[in-house]
C-alpha cells in the first residue's frame, strides 16, 4: 500500500473527483448478489451441521451495527434503538464505529455519488462475515431523487444487499421486520461456503 | 531452589493442601485455574448484567432473546467474535500488533493473585500486596499504547496518547488514596488489611474511598472518563484496527479491569470476605457485585467529560485531596492512637465535604474551559 | 518470601499462555475454514471513516504529553517514600510526622510551580 502525500487541497479534490467518476462509470448495473453466497448445488440441497447451527445462532444473536448512516432514515433507526422499540432485545444495541468490529451495515437513506466511494470503502473494510440492509425508498431505487444527477439510484449499484426495507421512511416496525428477515437469512448460512 | 518449592512455605496453613507432598504445585493449579475461570465467568455474567441494567435505567428491556432472560447473550457475542475474520493491516507493526492484547490482558489477571477470598486463601500472600497491585496495574497502559501505535492509524494513536496521559494522571490519586488505609492497617498485605477491618475502612476513610473510586473509574476508562472511546471524536479508540479475537481480548481486558478494581474496592474499603452467616467467598462476590452495579449506575447517569476537564480534575482536585487525606489520617494515628472510629470517620467526611464546597467555588460554570 | 514470588512468576506464565492461546484460536479455526478469510488490498489499509490516509502516521507528537510524564515521575517518588513510612507509622510515632511533612512540603513547592507555569493545563 502506498501512502498519499497530496499537499494542496486542489490535489485532494482532483483525486476525489477521479474516484467518483471511476466508480460511476463502473457501477451502471446492480450488483447481482442477494443470495450469492449460496452456491448452485447448495441452493437445492441445504444441509446444516451442528457447527453451523451454533455459529449461526451466535452470529444472528449479536449483529453489531456499523454507524455509517447517510441520511434521514437514520432517525427511524435511532427510534428503533431507544426505549419504545428497543433493538437491544436482539443484542443489537452495540453500535461500533469501526468496520473491523461490525457485522451489519444499515444503509439508511439517500446516497449521493460524492459519498459513494466512502461507503463502498467502509463496506470493503468490514471483517467477514458481513451483511447489508438497504433501508428506505432512496436506498432501494433512489426514491424521488432517482433521476437526479447526483444521487446513486439504489445501494445495490455499489454494495450487495441482503434485505430491502421499503418506506419513505420505513417505520421502526418495518425495520424490525427487516432485521427479523436478516436473522432468518443468517440462519441458512453454512460455513462451508467460507 | 527445589527445596524452596517443595517446602511450600508460601502457602497459608489454613488451606488443606498446605502439608501435602506436592502442595506447592496443587496450590498453583487450584488458584491459577480458579482465578482465571472465576474471572471469565464473572465477565460473562457482568456483561449481561450491565446490558440489562443499562436497559432498565433507560426504561428498556435489554437483551432477552438469546437464552432464558438473555443470559446467553455474552456467549453468543463470544461465538460470533471468535469466528470473525482476523485483520492485520498491511502497514502495521506486525509483531507489536500481535502481542499488544497479551500485554494488556496479563497484568489485569495478575492483580487478583494477591486478593484473598477467605482468611489465608490467596495465590501468594505477598507482604507488599498493595505495592504489587499498583506496579502491575500500570502495565496495561503499555499494552494499550502498543496497540494504538502498532495499528498505523491516526485515530488509534491519538486515542492511545490520550489514554496514557489519562492513566498516568489518575494513577497518582489512586495510589495516594490507599496510603490512608495502609497507615491505619499498618500492613501492605491485602490479607492483613482485610483481617484488620473489624469496621470496614469506608467508614474510617470516606475521602479515601471517594478518591479511589473516581480514580479507578478513570483507570478502567468508564463513563464519565471514557474519552478513549469517544465515538464522536476518535471513531473507536485504540482498538480501531483490531477485529475478531484480538479485539475481544481488549474488550475482555476492559471488563476484567472493571471487575478487578471492584474487587480491590471491596477488599480494601468494604471489608473483603468478612461478613456474618454466609461463606467468605459469597460475601466477596456480593460486594464485588454491589460495586460493579454502582459503576453501571454512574455510567447510565453521567455524560462524558472533556479532556481538559478530566486532566484538571485529576491534577487540581483529586491529588491535593489525597495528600490532605494522608495528612489528617497520619496525624490521627500518630498523635492520638486511641481515637474512636466514629470520630475519625466523621472528621474525614467533614474534610471531604468542606474541600468539595471550597473547590466548587473556584470552578466557573458555563461553556468556558475550566481554569483554576 | 522467595517461594511466594515464584508462585507469582509461575502464575504470570500461566496467564500469558492463556492469553496467547486466546489470540491464536482463530488462526487454528481458519485452517478448518470456520473463520472466513477474504483478503483484499483495501481491507488491509487503515480505516479513516472511508477516506484514504494522507501522509505518514508515525510522526512526533505534542510536548504536552511529555509534561505529564515528567510530573508523574516527580510525584511518583513521593509514593516510594510514603509507603514504607505509612506501614511503620505506628512504631515510628509522632517524630516521623515532621520529617515526612517537610518532604511533602518540598514536593509541594514543585507542584505549585508546575501549576503556576501552566503545566497542568491541557491545551
Amino acid at each position: 500500500m502506498e501512502i498519499r502525500t497530496d499537499s494542496t487541497s486542489l490535489d485532494i479534490d482532483r483525486h476525489e473527483g477521479n474516484l467518483i467518476k471511476e466508480l460511476r462509470s463502473s457501477s451502471t448495473k446492480p450488483v447481482t448478489e442477494p443470495s450469492g453466497w449460496l452456491s448452485e448445488d447448495l441452493k437445492r440441497n441445504i444441509f446444516l451441521t451442528t457447527v453451523d447451527n451454533v455459529l449461526n445462532w451466535g452470529r444472528k444473536s449479536s449483529l453489531w451495527t456499523e454507524t455509517a448512516f447517510t441520511a434521514c432514515c437514520t432517525f427511524e433507526f435511532i427510534s428503533l434503538s431507544s426505549s419504545r422499540f428497543d433493538i437491544a432485545r436482539f443484542g443489537m444495541e452495540v453500535l461500533r464505529s469501526s468496520p473491523r468490529h461490525a457485522d451489519l451495515i444499515i444503509t439508511a437513506g439517500t446516497l449521493t455519488w460524492k459519498m459513494a466511494p466512502q461507503i463502498k470503502r467502509v463496506y470493503e473494510q468490514m471483517a467477514e462475515p458481513k451483511w447489508v440492509i438497504a433501508m428506505g425508498a432512496c436506498g432501494i431505487t433512489g426514491g424521488i431523487f432517482a433521476d437526479s444527477y447526483s444521487v446513486v439510484p439504489g445501494y445495490n449499484r455499489i454494495l450487495p444487499i441482503d434485505v430491502y426495507i421499503p418506506g419513505c421512511p420505513p417505520r421502526p416496525e418495518a425495520l424490525l421486520a427487516g432485521i427479523e428477515l436478516l436473522r432468518k437469512k443468517v440462519e441458512k448460512r453454512s460455513f462451508l461456503q467460507g | 531452589m527445589p527445596e524452596l518449592i517443595t517446602v511450600g512455605a508460601a502457602i497459608s496453613p489454613n488451606l488443606p493442601w498446605s502439608d501435602w507432598q506436592f502442595g506447592f504445585w496443587i496450590h498453583l493449579l487450584i488458584f491459577g485455574i480458579g482465578i482465571i475461570s472465576l474471572l471469565l465467568g464473572s465477565v460473562i455474567i457482568f456483561i449481561w448484567l450491565e446490558r440489562r441494567l443499562v436497559g432498565r435505567f433507560q426504561r428498556r428491556l435489554g437483551p432477552n432473546r438469546a437464552g432464558p432472560l438473555g443470559l446467553l447473550q455474552s456467549v453468543a457475542d463470544v461465538i460470533k467474535i471468535l469466528t470473525k475474520e482476523d485483520i492485520v493491516p498491511s502497514r502495521a507493526d506486525k509483531l507489536i500488533f500481535w502481542i499488544a492484547p497479551i500485554v494488556a490482558f496479563t497484568p489485569v489477571v495478575l492483580m487478583l493473585a494477591v486478593v484473598p477470598v477467605a482468611d489465608g486463601a490467596l495465590l501468594a500472600d505477598l507482604n507488599i500486596g498493595i505495592l504489587f497491585v499498583i506496579a502491575i496495574s500500570s502495565i496495561t497502559a503499555l499494552g494499550v499504547f502498543m496497540a494504538g501505535w502498532a495499528s498505523y492509524n491516526k485515530y488509534s494513536i491519538l486515542s492511545a496518547m490520550r489514554t496514557v496521559a489519562q492513566l498516568v494522571s489518575y494513577e497518582m490519586p489512586l495510589i495516594l488514596s490507599m496510603v490512608g488505609v495502609v497507615i491505619i492497617a499498618g500492613s501492605l498485605s491485602l490479607n492483613d488489611i482485610v483481617k484488620t477491618q473489624t469496621v470496614p475502612f469506608i467508614v474510617l476513610q470516606p475521602a479515601g474511598f471517594f478518591i479511589f473510586f473516581i480514580a479507578s473509574l478513570a483507570e478502567i476508562n468508564r463513563t464519565p472518563f471514557d474519552l478513549l472511546e469517544a465515538d464522536s471524536e476518535l471513531v473507536a479508540g485504540y482498538n480501531i484496527e483490531y477485529s475478531g479475537m484480538k479485539f475481544a481480548t481488549f474488550y475482555l481486558t476492559e471488563y476484567c479491569e472493571a471487575i478487578v478494581l471492584s474487587t480491590l474496592a471491596a477488599t480494601i474499603f468494604l471489608g473483603g470476605w468478612q461478613g456474618p452467616w454466609l461463606p467468605p467467598i459469597v460475601w466477596l462476590l456480593l460486594k464485588i457485585g454491589i460495586v460493579f452495579c454502582f459503576i453501571v449506575w454512574i455510567r447510565s447517569t453521567l455524560p462524558r467529560l472533556r479532556i481538559d476537564q478530566v486532566m484538571g480534575f485529576a491534577w487540581k482536585f483529586l491529588l491535593p485531596l489525597a495528600i490532605l487525606n494522608i495528612f489528617v489520617t497520619s496525624i490521627f494515628v500518630a498523635l492520638w492512637p486511641e481515637t474512636p472510629a466514629w470520630l475519625m470517620g466523621l472528621t474525614n467526611l467533614a474534610i471531604l465535604v468542606a474541600y468539595i464546597l471550597f473547590w466548587s467555588k473556584l470552578f466557573k460554570p458555563g461553556g468556558k474551559a475550566v481554569a483554576v | 518470601m522467595l517461594s511466594e514470588f515464584s508462585l507469582i512468576a509461575l502464575f504470570i506464565l500461566i496467564v500469558m499462555g492463556f492469553a496467547t492461546t486466546l489470540v491464536l484460536i482463530p488462526q487454528a479455526l481458519k485452517k478448518i475454514g470456520i473463520v472466513p478469510s477474504k483478503p483484499s488490498e483495501v481491507k488491509y489499509e487503515p480505516y479513516e471513516c472511508g477516506l484514504e490516509t494522507i501522509g505518514e502516521t508515525w510522526v512526533q507528537f505534542k510536548i504536552r504529553y511529555y509534561f505529564y510524564a515528567l510530573l508523574l515521575i516527580t510525584l511518583d517518588i513521593t509514593v516510594i517514600f510514603l509507603y514504607p513510612w505509612a506501614v511503620e507509622l505506628k512504631n515510628l510515632g509522632s517524630s516521623s510526622l515532621g520529617v515526612i511533612f517537610s518532604f511533602i512540603g518540598i514536593l509541594a513547592v514543585g507542584y505549585i510551580y508546575a501549576w503556576r507555569k501552566g503545566a497542568l493545563e491541557w491545551k
